[in-house]
């Protein structure tokens, strides 16, 4: 069991040292997580701790492979919001 | 930020305090000794300075710990400058041969300061690890820090053992209800925490933290965004219980905020403060504190005078083919910086002198008039309209002339899908300085000529090369002989 971080890490470092098993490490284009060292923080913390100061919404997946953070939970910005000023913007 | 930021405390609402508003004092006048020596050279923390020394941050630290709803972290854009923008992020390694090569190559570069991407404290090993080989290698560069000031209090011991005298906090509020409306989550003990109880830790880790640095003798700036309608009715307390605390300096600055940023204010469509919103709030707050007012919102890797961004000459690549040599370099930039005191020390006392002059003057009863100057630096009036990418916005009144703030001529670039259309650049330029009544630059073409008349701004390229204070004086008074300014009680708006 492993949590993972996908592409759209912004490579903020924030994740690597407050991780408890090392797990984490830098790499090219983002960061990256060794499962057979991820313990899913089980016995030092209650929560993820990569997922818990990242601030990228949906950067850090779970084992399942959901979104820990998903859209919205974050920035507080509802995801329609987001969609509508995001097309707004294009049309310009 | 921007030119004499330091204005003196008015002492009445009026704005203007008889022994700070002359043509010739400042806010550096205000300040005691101790204080005034320690910020003479540094663009940021004194008006004076900004217009002859230059600063430059070092984008080290990109992890924060909390979240603004002013700020999107996944921003990077080589055209866009705020605080939070870098292009590329320096190990600690590089950071000190950046510094070293622009330390050489711009010898009125006095002020290394660490400001993000993210917060600096929240980075402690890159951040600690740069200031401390800069102390060692490069000992006449001033060293500052800014923070968001929730891991201040555990960095304060090591922040004093680097030669820190200068430490910025940004502090919105100091009541959690406002904070729970501009910070969404901080991470703490080991936990994202959300709302007031969030805010309410951070509020208490800044006030802890900005306590602890003026028991060690630290100088304590605080940055504080203005958002209309969340905290703009309550940062004249903030202002209070900074000043309280021991805080030299107050920079309240605007938040910036455009959808394209991807913000939350932004996406939310929260507006921005108007130019004059911000500057009856720096007057309310003014006769509680110093009040910064030069303050250019500069990215998180900007170098150069405050206003000018010369980074590009600094990438990584570039740094990495130069040969500095340090000790040589500390001669010369040694033998500036006294000549640049020498000037800034002969003008100040200049400055004195005609201030009391005009005070000696009959007082004229007109009404104040805000003005445009466009300059380079030094104090002068020097640059072609044309050329200009900011103004400053200098108030003259019967009580002298005053900074108030400054204006960008070049707006945000938005990305390409706003980059380019709709009013001309000229056309912007002309809107941006809206208010004033006159604008004065080396030179003006035949084009922005009529467009400034129209717009009711005056064109005035009769004063090249002269003193921007004595400038604005003198035009005033031409407006004052053409009778243009009998005094009207609704056009006082600066004197609230």
């Amino acid at each position: 069991m492993a949590v993972k971080i996908i592409e759209s890490c912004v490579n903020c470092f924030a994740c690597e040292p407050v991780c408890p098993s090392k797990a984490i490490f830098e790499s090219k284009p983002h960061f990256k997580v060794n499962p057979n060292k991820c313990t899913e923080c089980e016995g030092d913390y209650p929560v993820f701790q990569c997922a818990s100061i990242c601030p990228i919404e949906g950067a850090i997946l779970n084992a399942l492979g959901e979104a820990i953070n998903p859209p919205g939970s974050l920035t507080g910005i509802p995801p329609e919001r987001m969609a509508e000023a995001m097309a707004e913007l294009q049309s310009h | 930020m921007q030119l004499p930021v330091l204005n003196e405390a008015p002492a009445a609402k009026s704005g203007c305090s008889s022994s700070s508003c002359g043509t010739t004092e400042n806010q550096m006048d205000a300040l005691p000794d101790s204080i005034r020596e320690k910020v003479q050279n540094h663009p940021c923390y004194s008006e004076d300075a900004h217009h002859y020394f230059a600063r430059m941050h070092v984008a080290v630290a990109p992890a924060c710990n909390i979240q603004c709803h002013y700020c999107n972290r996944k921003y990077d854009c080589s055209n866009e400058s705020r605080p939070g923008v870098v292009s590329e992020l320096l190990t600690p390694d590089q950071a000190v041969k950046k510094t070293m090569a622009v330390a050489a190559t711009i010898p009125q570069m006095t002020v290394l300061g660490i400001a993000g991407p993210g917060d600096p404290l929240a980075n402690p090993e890159r951040t600690f690890e740069t200031f401390r080989r800069l102390s060692e290698e490069a000992p006449d560069i001033k060293l500052c820090v800014s923070t968001n000031g929730l891991a201040l209090p555990d960095a304060v011991e090591e922040l004093s053992k680097h030669n820190i005298d200068h430490v910025t906090i940004t502090i919105n509020c100091v009541d959690p209800e406002i904070g729970a409306k501009i910070y969404p989550w901080i991470f703490w003990n080991n936990k994202r925490i959300k709302g007031k109880k969030a805010a309410k830790i951070l509020i208490e880790q800044q006030q802890k933290g900005l306590e602890m640095l003026i028991a060690k003798g630290i100088l304590v700036k605080v940055n504080s965004v203005m958002i209309p309608g969340i905290n703009d009715q309550h940062l004249a307390e903030v202002s209070r219980v900074v000043k309280s605390k021991g805080a030299f300096l107050h920079n309240v600055m605007p938040l910036i905020a455009e959808a394209e940023h991807g913000t939350f204010f932004g996406v939310m469509g929260q507006r921005e403060p108007t130019p004059d919103e911000l500057q009856d709030l720096q007057d309310a707050c003014s006769g509680d504190m110093n009040m910064m007012r030069h303050c250019r919102q500069c990215r998180a890797d900007a170098v150069g005078l405050l206003g000018e961004d010369r980074g590009d000459e600094f990438t990584i690549d570039k740094i990495e083919e130069m040969e500095i040599d340090y000790q040589a370099a500390m001669e010369k930039r040694k033998v500036i910086h006294q000549a640049i005191q020498e000037e800034m020390d002969s003008k100040r006392l200049e400055k004195a002198h005609k201030a009391e002059q005009f005070k000696a003057e009959p007082k004229l009863a007109t009404r104040p008039v805000l003005m445009a100057v466009a300059t380079a630096g030094q104090g002068l009036i020097n640059v072609h309209f044309g050329h200009a990418k900011e103004f400053l916005i200098y108030e003259a009144s019967s009580e002298g002339v005053r900074f108030i703030s400054h204006r960008k001529a070049d707006q945000y670039c938005g990305g390409d899908s706003t980059c380019g259309d709709g009013e001309s650049v000229l056309q912007q330029t002309v809107r941006a300085l809206a208010g004033c009544e006159a604008v004065l630059c080396s030179k003006v073409g035949y084009e922005p000529w009529e467009l400034l008349e129209n717009a009711g701004i005056m064109p005035n390229g009769e004063h090249a090369m002269e003193p921007i204070e004595d400038a604005v004086m003198a035009v005033y008074k031409e407006m004052a002989a053409a009778g243009k300014l009998a005094a009207k009680p609704e056009a006082l708006r600066a004197q609230g």
